[in-house]
């Protein structure tokens, strides 16, 4: 290992050698010169001088000094032990590896959504995501534009808050229509992230609530749709069929301000003059805004919202009518923000982490043992160096090392593997209609993760056994023959324990996994109380497209009588929501003559619904009537609640012809229908209403339900809309089981990985004890024959091998079960249609476990108990 | 403990003698390894014979300690060589040495010469 020898250390090795020999040719030729023959002078020198080597040994280490000359002398040494058992060396490192990267995969992800929750902006801990009323998960956007206004300008605790709303439209203009992702923002929205313009420039305070048509390019759109275009900025451009003047290009990387969603455009928040209504009232259809805001150096979160609930009980009061239901405010770091993909993150990712770690731990214990064994059969090597003069601190620094150097390897190695594994996770998110930015990514905070946890991983390999080591006395193991090589009672007993701890730790994640694996069972079989397998649905660009409201209606009608008259289509019908994608829409909703607690969130989920609607979902209208191509834009207003809505407003009353308010009109109940899945299967129920289509429908999804299969029935209906006008753009077009599947993906992501983590926690914990049992086993070889040939039987053999390895397994399936009782405790919220403590997981966890372990305790002890006594006595 | 302590403080009084002595020899001017080894094998007729295994290394434990320099020069039958001299840091400590050396002899001439009367009793 010439690269790890310095300098120094070489030239004064090459002078000692010169001295040397300076030292023989002047006694040599002094003999000559007392008349001695010159082969007879030299033997007299060399004689006389004595052992060269030795004295060069000697000599060289009274130079002790650089720790730099110790450390390297120690690592060729370390590397030469280790080129000598390649077996030890190739599976310690690889199992080190595997278990870092598992803990490093996990890190990358996090370290990609939660903790880059806005890749480009600067200081996002600063950052604060706000959320209006009650905290639930994926709430809608909680602030209208003058809300937002006076919050932004009435605060003392912030630096700046900016407003966005996140939508979709259609780029026209170029030879396909292309669905692009869009931002209304506030101007201040780039500024108080800290994002700098790539080309031109950003939005100015007076453009932000004016009709001002201008638009900032995200860098992907501008390298995929404009070429790169250097002179984008001042050209205009089609969005929606009308014409908008791009003002500059965000730089590369930044994709907008909610967490793991993509933005490809922002436009300011009434960039056409068309929203003005949206932009001067305070509740219904104007409460739009997602709002972040960035602290002030040195406030607090809760200092902060002490302020601005200050600020929004001064607008309540100055509008009741309009802040009905709850206005607190709550304040999240960017980190577990509600809106966008962090929420979901926050709920999966550090729980992963933690089985990561656990992962990691056992694989210490395993490759502990390993070096244990290994010390133990080097015990006279390390006692002969001992006593010809190593003290004990080079001992330990040695067996330490060795730990290190493993684990750098394994670290190198799992650096390596991190950066393909960090990037898988965008596989778990299957394409729909939500733009989902979220992979891992492997930058220096992983890399440094990786690093911190393989030093720590090889200090826990190499001090155990180093520590034990070191207290074995030199004398008695050198006296002390074959017999008890096999190492001490504390040896033993550390071994045990080592054993009992890999069962121990490996027990919990089996268990955790077969929570997992059950759950993702029960949401599969789950039924969500909608038809999921002959559905087809497909978005249609219409209203995004730039057509007058007139013409789309027209479109709808067209398209629904099309799609219906295609063979193998039962029914057709509009929606402009799809249950179970991670989104839905709210609405505040205030029933006439209800009056709610204080603090009640008026809020509903709504979802807007043309006829046949139910019928094609099989969910049963329980009491009134479906909606009818009568309820149109100039009948009355119509809803059907479901039966949480009706429970809630109208307890023990009749719902039918009650009245509700929203977006300030009257609408009446003219049905009651079956409670179905709107986010999760294991959601608490919220109320939900469905309004008319062809009243208030927004966004176009055809609806399609088929005899067959789906999917076989999609380019029939993607032609069926392209014969009504060539230009309509047609997205999404996909079986609802395919969409509804978003809604496991975090139990088919905490599954898949609790699943691996056991897997190689089985694994490691099998062949730990398997490994300790046949050691041990073999060491008692003169032993079992001095037995077998006393009279001892097979059977006795047998028992007396498997006894030793049954005790260890039970032990450790105690502990480990106690340690599973706690750590289920972590992940019961995600459990669905099982307890975490479930009897039968348990149950057969344990005994898989269990047998294995057994299996493994075995085939040592079958090995032993077929020896020949005579050769086992023999051997020593 | 017990055992390493004494085993260390027999090392300790052999190295302070070697030292000594080689610093005493280089007190005549600086001289190379081989140099020293005559010259005491000269002085104390063959008697004192220092090991080249001990001698070697107590020049480098002395150069590290600041008591000797080296340096390589030519020796008058034209052969290059090392040759150490005493450092006044040497001087210094050799002056402590000796006077440690006296009273050790001293203290051991006192228990070696007693009057045999005075033991019996």
């Amino acid at each position: 290992m010439k690269w790890f020898s310095n300098f120094g250390f070489q030239r004064r090795n090459r002078e000692l050698q010169e001295e040397i020999d300076a030292h023989l040719q002047m006694a040599i030729a002094d003999r000559v010169a007392r008349g001695e023959a010159e082969e007879t002078a030299r033997q007299a020198a060399v004689r006389e001088f004595g052992n060269i080597l030795l004295v060069q040994d000697v000599t060289s280490q009274m130079w002790g000094g650089g720790w730099l000359e110790q450390i390297g002398r120690d690592v060729r040494y370390v590397l030469r032990q280790l080129r000598k058992s390649p077996g030890f060396t190739i599976t310690a490192t690889a199992m080190l590896a595997v278990a870092i990267c598992a803990n490093s995969t996990v890190f990358s992800w996090i370290d990609g959504t939660m903790l880059r929750p806005i890749p480009g902006a600067r200081d996002t801990g600063d950052l604060v995501s706000l959320q209006r009323g009650e905290r639930n998960f994926s709430p809608t956007p909680p602030f209208s534009y003058l809300d937002y206004r006076d919050l932004r300008e009435q605060n003392h605790t912030f630096a700046g808050i900016l407003a966005y709303h996140h939508d979709w439209i259609t780029l026209t203009g170029g030879a396909l229509p292309e669905r692009a992702y869009i931002a209304n923002v506030s101007a201040n929205y780039f500024d108080v992230l800290g994002i700098k313009p790539m080309l031109g420039r950003f939005f100015l305070p007076d453009e932000e609530a004016r009709a001002v048509p201008n638009l900032v390019l995200g860098y992907a759109l501008w390298k995929t749709r404009y070429g790169k275009d250097p002179a984008i900025v001042g050209k205009s451009i089609e969005v929606a069929r009308h014409p908008v003047t791009v003002i500059g290009v965000a730089p590369e990387g930044f994709v907008g301000a909610m967490p793991g969603i993509r933005q490809d455009l922002w436009v300011t928040l009434d960039p056409l003059g068309t929203d003005v209504w949206r932009m001067t009232h305070r509740s219904g259809g104007a409460v739009w805004l997602n709002v972040i805001g960035r602290l002030r150096p040195g406030v607090s979160r809760g200092q902060a919202a002490q302020d601005l609930d200050t600020v929004m009980r001064n607008i309540v009061a100055a509008y009741p009518d309009q802040h009905l239901g709850d206005n607190r405010i709550t304040l999240d770091p960017m980190w577990r923000s509600p809106f966008g993909a962090n929420g979901y993150m926050a709920a999966t990712l550090p729980i992963l982490l933690a089985f990561a770690g656990v992962v990691l731990l056992l694989t210490c214990a395993n490759v502990a043992t390993l070096t244990l064994v290994r010390f133990v059969s080097r015990r006279r090597e390390l006692a002969i160096r001992q006593s010809l003069g190593a003290n004990r601190i080079q001992l330990v620094r040695q067996m330490m090392l060795e730990g290190v150097v493993l684990s750098i390897v394994a670290g190198a190695v799992a650096v390596v593997m991190t950066s393909w594994t960090a990037k898988t996770f965008a596989w778990f998110f299957r394409a729909t209609t939500i733009p989902l930015a979220l992979n891992g990514g492997m930058d220096h905070t992983v890399v440094i993760g990786i690093a911190v946890s393989s030093l720590l991983v090889g200090m826990l390999c190499g001090a155990l056994p180093a520590w034990r080591s070191s207290h074995a006395p030199a004398a008695e193991v050198l006296k002390a023959e074959s017999a008890s090589i096999s190492g001490g009672s504390r040896h033993r007993k550390l071994l045990s324990g080592l054993v009992v701890a890999q069962i121990a730790l490996s027990l919990p994640l089996l268990i955790c996994s077969g929570l997992f694996l059950r759950t993702l069972r029960n949401l599969a079989g789950a039924n969500p109380g909608f038809e999921q397998d002959h559905i087809l649905t497909a978005t249609v660009g219409l209203n995004i497209a730039g057509y007058s409201n007139d013409e789309a209606q027209l479109i709808r009608h067209k398209i629904l009588d099309r799609v219906s008259a295609l063979p193998g289509v039962k029914v057709a019908s509009f929606t402009d929501w799809i249950p179970m994608t991670l989104s839905h829409k709210g609405e505040d909703a205030y029933p006439e003559g209800y009056v709610p607690h204080p603090h009640e969130s008026l809020q509903v989920y709504h979802a807007e619904v043309a006829p046949r609607y139910f019928e094609s979902l099989h969910i049963p209208v329980l009491e009134g009537r479906e909606f009818t191509l009568e309820d149109g834009e100039k009948a009355p207003r119509v809803l059907i609640v479901d039966e949480t809505a009706a429970r809630r407003y109208w307890p023990g009353q009749d719902p039918l012809g009650k009245r509700l308010r929203v977006w300030g009109s009257l609408f009446t109940v003219v049905g009651v229908a079956r409670n179905s899945t709107h986010m999760f299967v294991n959601e608490s129920p919220e109320p939900m209403i469905y309004m008319s289509f062809f009243q208030v429908g927004y966004e176009t999804i055809v609806q399609v339900e088929t005899e067959g299969n789906p999917v076989d029935l999609a380019p029939a209906v993607e032609n069926a809309i392209h014969e009504i006008d060539t230009r309509l753009p047609v997205f999404d077009v996909r079986s609802m089981r395919e969409s509804t599947q978003m809604a496991s993906s975090f139990a088919v992501i905490q599954s898949t990985l609790a699943g691996i983590f056991a897997l190689i926690g089985l694994v490691l914990a099998v062949t730990g004890i398997y490994g300790v049992v046949a050691y041990r086993t073999q060491m008692r070889t003169h032993e079992i024959g001095v037995r077998m040939a006393l009279g001892a039987s097979r059977v006795d053999v047998l028992r007396l091998v498997l006894s030793q390895g049954l005790w260890l397994i039970g032990i450790g399936l105690g502990l480990g079960l106690a340690f599973a009782l706690g750590l289920t405790r972590i992940i019961v919220r995600l459990l669905y249609g099982i307890g975490a403590n479930d009897p039968v997981t348990v149950v057969s966890v344990v005994m898989l476990l269990g047998a294995m372990s057994l299996l493994a305790c075995y085939f040592p002890a079958h090995r032993a108990m077929r020896r020949n006594p005579v050769i086992a006595i023999r051997e020593l | 403990m017990n055992e390493k302590d004494q085993y260390k403080n027999r090392i300790e009084l052999l190295q302070g003698t070697l030292d000594m002595i080689i610093l005493q020899t280089l007190q005549w001017g600086p001289q190379h390894g081989y140099g020293i080894v005559q010259a005491l094998r000269l002085q104390t007729g063959d008697v004192l014979q220092v090991e080249t295994g001990s001698l070697y290394p107590a020049l480098h434990r002395l150069e590290r300690q600041g008591w000797v320099q080296s340096e390589w020069k030519q020796s008058e039958s034209k052969q290059k060589a090392r040759y150490y001299r005493i450092t006044a840091k040497g001087k210094k400590q050799l002056a402590r040495d000796l006077g440690r050396w006296e009273r050790i002899v001293e203290a051991i001439g006192s228990v070696m010469y007693v009057k045999p009367k005075e033991s019996t009793s």
